[in-house]
């Protein structure tokens, strides 16, 4: 710690300590982790904030996210143009959000992304289904997907549109405390 | 984009006309109204707030810089200089964070746990490391303000025997006279600078200990309660929540994310089955046949937890009357004394075992139910043997003893010492062997599953000796903490080669609540209340330890009281202590008062839940008019093309249609 590294300066470390639940030891520990997912792309002199994206296929490589059902759909929630391109920053970010220092408001908005695999803001019964089929595999047949998908949108649905709006899916967040938990990745 | 749109695309009022110019002047409104909140709020609520927003990292460093430049145009004095202090302050809160978080133990190990096993497995080394802390703390202070006066200042010690290999396990012989246990201990003032009353020192620290124990105790289960018990309306374990909220994402192992995958899918087909099938209503026999099997059950688990505590006091009497009659030197008298504590272990082994074949025969509505009525079980019966070992120790040994502290101190250590060893073989022969049987000998019953409940109730059980033994034993909390330590790494060793996780996970954090809260009451209350029996009524032994020769430990606070009552400037303590502390009317109006504000916060949150009910029919309400108004929109709409396809061929025709339309909707759509 202490002056001895070159990689940020001392207002961007700074500023990465203010804007999320990193310290400055976790932020220099992540940009290792970063490096070494594309050394020859990821340059160890960030002191001018380069314009670096370490590409989608690369990400879901690390063994935090290897085995995650949901790997794509993180990254991709987490990148500036939907591809699943992560800067460092959008890198920190996504950590940063999936600690367990972020609180819950945070982590259902994200929740709420991650799930919605057709970006409009809602997640239809579509979504569902596809949520459920990465979460099961070939476990359920058709029928019982289709049917547990409708009985999952009866429950949660309040104001009576047949998708999930996120005031609905915030709603039932707050009645499962686990979730807090349960999302959230250690790296 | 990343941010939260205001306007989702896609629905109907995408049509409504607005230019993206529009949606920028809008967005740039908001970011201005943001930035000037956030510059009045003080410096930590600042950085909570702009952490918590749900932008990207580049829009939250411009919104900071923002404020922050806001902020430092208001004052315009002494910029640089509180900028500068602060951010020191800052970074050097930043930096102790992380050197406490250097400190914390174990973080690779749990981070590995918790990929592998998932969150509800992890909690028990949670629990376990929380413990550790409590003992850690306890330790240092023991030896700091108790062990160490006395080490420099030793008493004569009378008779020492040589050092052999049977004191680890009962803790008699060597250890008798050491500062191991409480006869080691003289209640003389020591003659220093500040002169050092041992009787005050160890009064106070061990009360202080207690106490503090209890407010943390306290803090954990109130803040745990907080967050995790709300309030259940509604349908909570269906398959809303097992699909969305309840997939570990902590869990990085191969295999472990497959188990899990195949338990959510058998879950799911579960609740589908059980929704699918009528549920048939049981007729009244079928119901009073259930009925009286619970009654049954329960019968026979209380009859098991007398019997054993039955038999437990009469061994204990009967072991007393031996040992009063026996030569010190004597090795298989001394070897005898194990044979309690190797009862209470075996009884603490196999009757859950006993309680688990019982609750075969019943049948409960919910798998909740039934890990819950299994962990009162179990409680009842730890603490059921507790409390007849400590009305045996307070009681009968007093009388008939010469240093009964030091010898209840012993008892707390060999009772601890067993159960340690007990629980290594257990971890050997339930985990191990079975997971040996398990997979080559009948691969029918499978890898055993960590049984959660049972492992932090022997936890508690554990604790709770500790804690009822501090009084008698001050350095007790030295074996505690290598027992957890061992236990921590025998138990994760375990957990890898011969345990797969519990199929059934669901509702861990009410599991977690629950835990502490049995960690303070019975646990750490019945020890309290042990503790303070002892010192408040008991008269200690006339020729050991700190107390000898005075009625009751706590007459040392009321000699002490005296003598500060004759100390000038001193009189207010006296007159509190005299005239609040120890006055009952005190505590009358205290427990009144604490009666009234409960009931009253009790009828806040009852009317808190119509509210709520109140309001969640209204969100159904207002979908309704929002589906309703929709529609409208879409059929005015339709009328307009319409007419405006008409119009070359007829426009004489006026039009129905009113332009006012779009007043119509409501405001905050």
């Amino acid at each position: 710690m202490g002056n001895k590294q070159t990689i940020f300066t001392d207002e961007q470390l700074d500023a990465y300590q203010d804007c999320t639940f990193f310290t400055r030891k976790e932020i220099l520990r992540l940009h290792g982790r970063y490096h070494e997912l594309a050394p020859h792309l990821v340059p160890m002199d960030y002191t001018n904030d380069p314009d670096v994206k370490v590409p989608l296929a690369l990400i879901v490589n690390m063994p935090e996210l290897k085995e995650n059902p949901f790997r794509n759909r993180i990254v991709e929630s987490f990148s500036e143009d939907g591809q699943g391109n992560l800067s460092f920053n959008d890198f920190v970010d996504m950590f940063s959000v999936l600690s367990e220092m972020a609180p819950r408001e945070l982590k259902a908005i994200y929740a709420f992304k991650i799930y919605d695999f057709n970006v409009d803001n809602y997640i239809c019964k579509e979504d569902l289904e596809k949520t459920l089929n990465r979460l099961t595999k070939e476990e359920l047949t058709p029928e019982e997907v289709n049917l547990v998908c409708e009985k999952a949108i009866e429950e949660a649905d309040l104001d009576g549109d047949n998708k999930l709006s996120f005031a609905d899916f915030e709603n039932m967040i707050s009645r499962a405390p686990d979730f807090l938990s349960t999302f959230h990745i250690r790296i | 984009m990343r941010r939260m749109s205001v306007f989702p695309s896609g629905t109907s009022l995408g049509n409504l006309g607005l230019t993206a110019n529009v949606l920028q002047q809008e967005d740039e409104n908001n970011t201005s109204e943001l930035v000037s909140e956030l510059a009045n709020l003080s410096d930590r609520a600042r950085i909570q707030a702009i952490r918590s927003l749900p932008m990207s990292y580049d829009e939250r460093r411009r919104i900071r810089s923002r404020a922050i430049s806001v902020k430092t145009s208001k004052n315009i004095f002494n910029i640089d200089c509180s900028q500068q202090v602060s951010r020191s302050f800052r970074r050097f809160g930043a930096s102790v964070a992380s050197a406490r978080q250097w400190l914390v133990v174990w973080h690779g190990t749990l981070k590995e746990i918790g990929g592998r096993f998932g969150t509800s497995v992890l909690s028990y080394f949670l629990f376990l490391k929380w413990l550790l802390k409590f003992n850690v703390f306890s330790l240092i202070i023991n030896f700091c303000f108790i062990t160490i006066p006395q080490i420099v200042h030793a008493p004569n010690i009378s008779n020492v025997t040589g050092f052999r290999g049977l004191e680890l396990l009962t803790g008699v012989g060597y250890f008798n006279q050491t500062v191991l246990f409480y006869g080691g201990y003289n209640g003389e003032v020591i003659v220093s600078k500040p002169p050092y009353n041992m009787q005050l020192a160890y009064f106070f620290t061990i009360a202080a200990y207690l106490v503090l124990c209890g407010v943390s105790l306290i803090y954990s289960m109130s803040r745990s309660f907080q967050k995790n018990f709300v309030l259940e309306s509604g349908p909570v374990s269906g398959g809303a929540w097992r699909l969305l909220c309840s997939w570990d994402f902590s869990v990085v192992n191969e295999k472990a994310i497959q188990n899990n995958k195949n338990n959510l899918g058998t879950q799911l087909k579960e609740s589908l089955s059980e929704r699918l099938q009528m549920k048939h209503t049981m007729s009244m026999s079928e119901r009073m046949k259930y009925l009286s099997l619970h009654v049954l059950a329960w019968l026979l688990s209380l009859g098991l937890a007398v019997g054993s505590c039955a038999g437990i006091y009469f061994l204990g009497i009967d072991q007393l009357t031996s040992s009063l009659n026996h030569n010190p030197n004597d090795l298989t008298a001394e070897a005898s004394t194990l044979l309690l504590p190797v009862v209470v272990s075996l009884i603490n082994l196999i009757v859950p075992l006993l309680y688990s074949l019982i609750s075969i025969m019943e049948r409960y509505s919910n798998p909740r139910a039934k890990i819950y009525i299994s962990i009162t079980r179990n409680v009842v019966l730890k603490m059921s043997i507790l409390g007849i070992l400590c009305y045996y120790w307070l009681n009968s040994v007093p009388e008939n003893m010469v240093c009964w502290e030091s010898f209840v101190g012993q008892s707390v250590y060999r009772l601890l010492i067993i159960d340690f060893i007990f629980c290594l073989f257990g971890t050997f022969f339930g985990e191990f062997l079975r997971n040996v049987i398990g997979t080559t000998c009948a691969p029918s019953l499978g890898v055993p599953e960590f049984d959660i409940a049972r492992n932090v109730l022997d936890l508690i059980y554990a604790q709770t000796l500790a804690w009822i033994g501090i009084y008698f034993s001050p350095l007790l909390p030295v074996m505690q903490v290598i027992k957890l330590l061992i236990i921590f790494y025998m138990k994760k060793v375990s957990l890898s080669m011969n345990c797969q996780p519990p199929k059934h996970t669901g509702r861990a954090a009410q599991m977690q609540t629950v835990f502490i809260a049995l960690l303070f009451f019975p646990s750490f209350v019945g020890a309290l209340s042990m503790v303070a029996y002892t010192v408040w009524s008991l008269k200690p032994s006339k020729y050991c330890g700190p107390f000898q020769g005075l009625q009751t430990p706590f007459h040392t606070i009321l000699s002490w009281t005296v003598y500060i009552q004759n100390l000038p400037g001193t009189y207010w303590v006296w007159w509190i202590f005299e005239n609040v502390l120890r006055n009952e009317l005190f505590y009358y109006l205290v427990t009144l008062i604490i009666l009234v504000i409960t009931y009253f916060l009790w009828q806040i949150t009852q009317g808190r839940k119509e509210l709520i009910r109140t309001l969640r029919q209204q969100i159904v309400n207002e979908g309704k008019d929002k589906a309703f108004l929709l529609n409208q929109l879409q059929n005015t709409q339709k009328q307009r093309r319409q007419m405006a396809s008409f119009r070359y061929q007829e426009f004489d025709q006026t039009l129905h249609f009113n332009p006012n339309w779009i007043n119509t909707l409501p405001l905050d759509m």
